[in-house]
């Protein structure tokens, strides 16, 4: 190969990955390879999962759902920090302080069912947004991504409830303890 | 004072601006937007046919999408197969639109058929002499038949053109018969009920046919646009909906997601609907014509005429009726596949059929299609049909009912789900 065309093919190449590194969907598709509930779809199924995705932009403090409002969507925070909090009363209780790739609003996706906290951003954050209906329609779409996040979905809501079991069982024996 | 009360009340002042801008945006855009509308007219309909075209098309993209191929280039797959499937059914149905003679012929035909039938059952008694209902009918349906016959009457270059190709290509016999016998049809309205009949035919005849005026070309002009609206919405994997998502403050994003959902599957559910229940009637008619001896190409064309306009609530009907009684006016050598029917009585088995054809499409294919997809009072619906048509002409019948589903959708929905997220 002469000089002059490797230097086009280098130049080329160089272009492209350039190109590739500071593609926006390419990081995008980055990130949700580190969200669980995508860490097992391929790069194809996270360029489908990423086209139905909504990005949004909270400024501190502000609201990114309410307690008791129907829920509609998962959000995955992208940037930031988020507080999930349950207001009883006077008083205020931070449930988890949340970062870069965690999620929030998990129960949305499943059905309408109210909020059970809020969710508020601590600082500027940018979050990315999945509606419970692009996903139904993901279904009919792109069957295997969706059941895979389905069942990312439902393995996430099963180690909850074990913990929450757990929890009930502490308190359970706690009781007991106390009563005898 | 401290930075943190400092910078809590830069951002009150932030948010505060925020709000007037947003405001003042919105109003500024709604006042554009309407000027806009209003200054445009003319692009609305075919912006809106394109769009729902694409509305239409979107489930067979769906259910044609190959996931390992680019967006592009399976849109491009799916445009391809229903242009296809779309140029074979136009091509098909070309073959069965009747040229110039064709349509001069149907015209003759049809005024003599008609003529010939209103004189067979009104005009005469099996007694021969006209009963007392007989000349009641006739007294008022007269003037009425000679209006037709005015509206059926050849003007001076049709007439010329007639006997140019009856001389040309040996125009069938019977059709010069019913030519001559149409130049002598009679009056039906006694003089004292039709003064002014006279008059009327005498200036049809006499004024010069006027060429169409230099502007009827350009009113098809914005009818371009359709096409393209509906090539860009093919083309769309959510990114208009997306963007405008986009724009929403973060308090409504929940709400506007799941409003843009409910519409558009309220929308989706009442089009799609719409066009089953309109294939339905189409073929019910189209198989009861070939039942009545009907060829199956003429079936076919009279079948998607009247499952088109079928889609214009009540009106569709009284249509259908005019078009399927028009051909068995018209019809000639037809043999019926039902044993034991009369040829001759064809018009009244075109009007049994209209009416079956309707009964059937209000007990069965509505209620089987559209469920309770749409619940709209009928007073709405004549009134909406009636506003349509002086708004937008036959296109704005087309669309009054559509565009009163998206309305009382979107404003139940609204109210609904502003409940639902507590901002009202």
């Amino acid at each position: 190969m002469s000089g002059q065309k490797q230097v086009a093919n280098k130049l080329l190449w160089e272009t492209l990955e350039r190109w590739k590194r500071s593609s926006p969907e390419l990081d995008r598709i980055k990130f949700l390879k580190t969200v669980p509930f995508f860490d097992q779809l391929s790069n194809r199924q996270l360029k489908a999962v990423s086209d139905i995705l909504f990005e949004r932009k909270y400024e501190i403090d502000e609201l990114i759902f309410e307690e008791g409002q129907p829920g509609a969507a998962l959000f995955l925070i992208l940037d930031g920090r988020v507080a999930v909090e349950m207001r009883r009363e006077n008083h205020t209780t931070t449930l988890a302080i949340l970062e870069r790739g965690a999620f929030v609003g998990e129960m949305a996706l499943l059905d309408e069912a109210p909020r059970s906290a809020n969710a508020r951003s601590l600082e500027r954050t940018r979050a990315l947004a999945l509606y419970r209906g692009d996903l139904s329609e993901l279904i009919h779409r792109d069957p295997e991504t969706a059941c895979q996040i389905y069942r990312a979905l439902a393995h996430i809501v099963g180690d909850r409830l074990r913990s929450t079991n757990k929890l009930v069982q502490m308190e359970i024996s706690a009781d007991k303890a106390s009563v005898a | 004072m401290r930075p943190d009360q400092d910078f809590e009340e830069s951002e009150q002042e932030r948010k505060f601006r925020r709000r007037i801008f947003h405001l003042v945006f919105a109003i500024l855009v709604l006042i554009a937007g309407g000027f806009l509308i209003w200054k445009l007219s003319g692009l609305v309909a075919p912006v809106i046919v394109g769009a729902l075209l694409a509305f239409l098309f979107r489930p067979i993209k769906e259910r044609l999408k190959i996931p390992w191929l680019p967006h592009e280039l399976q849109v491009l797959c799916s445009f391809v197969a229903v242009g296809l499937v779309l140029f074979f059914a136009l091509d098909t149905a070309r073959k069965y639109i009747p040229d110039d003679k064709q349509q001069l012929e149907y015209k003759v035909r049809l005024k003599y058929k008609l003529n010939e039938q209103y004189q067979q059952w009104v005009m005469k008694s099996p007694e021969g002499k006209p009963s007392m209902l007989m000349s009641f009918i006739q007294k008022q349906t007269g003037p009425l038949m000679d209006k037709v016959n005015q509206l059926l009457e050849l003007d001076p270059k049709e007439r010329e053109q007639f006997l140019h190709y009856s001389a040309a290509y040996s125009v069938k016999n019977e059709i010069g018969k019913y030519f001559q016998a149409n130049q002598n049809a009679r009056k039906y309205a006694t003089p004292e009920e039709a003064p002014d009949a006279a008059p009327a035919t005498t200036a049809a005849v006499a004024a010069p046919v006027q060429p169409p005026p230099a502007g009827e070309s350009s009113k098809w002009e914005p009818w371009i646009l359709a096409p393209l609206i509906f090539v860009f919405f093919g083309f769309d994997n959510g990114q208009i909906r997306r963007y405008f998502i986009g724009l929403v403050p973060n308090r409504y994003f929940e709400l506007s997601v799941t409003l843009l959902d409910r519409l558009d599957n309220a929308i989706g559910k009442y089009l799609r609907g719409t066009l089953t229940e309109c294939t339905l009637v189409g073929l019910t008619l189209c198989l009861g014509l070939i039942l009545l001896g009907s060829p199956v190409g003429i079936a076919m064309a009279i079948g998607l005429i009247c499952g088109l306009v079928n889609a214009i609530p009540m009106l569709g009907t009284v249509i259908a009726l005019v078009i399927c009684l028009g051909y068995a006016l018209i019809a000639e050598n037809v043999e019926p596949l039902i044993p034991g029917l009369n040829p001759n009585n064809l018009p009244l088995y075109a009007v049994v059929l209209v009416g079956i054809t309707h009964v059937l499409d209000d007990v069965v294919f509505q209620p089987f299609v559209l469920g309770s997809a749409v619940n709209i009072h009928p007073l709405v619906v004549i009134v909406a049909i009636i506003g349509g048509s002086l708004i937008l002409g036959l296109w704005g019948m087309l669309f009054a009912i559509p565009t009163v589903v998206v309305v009382k959708t979107a404003v139940e929905t609204l109210f609904k789900e502003l409940k639902d997220y507590r901002i009202i």
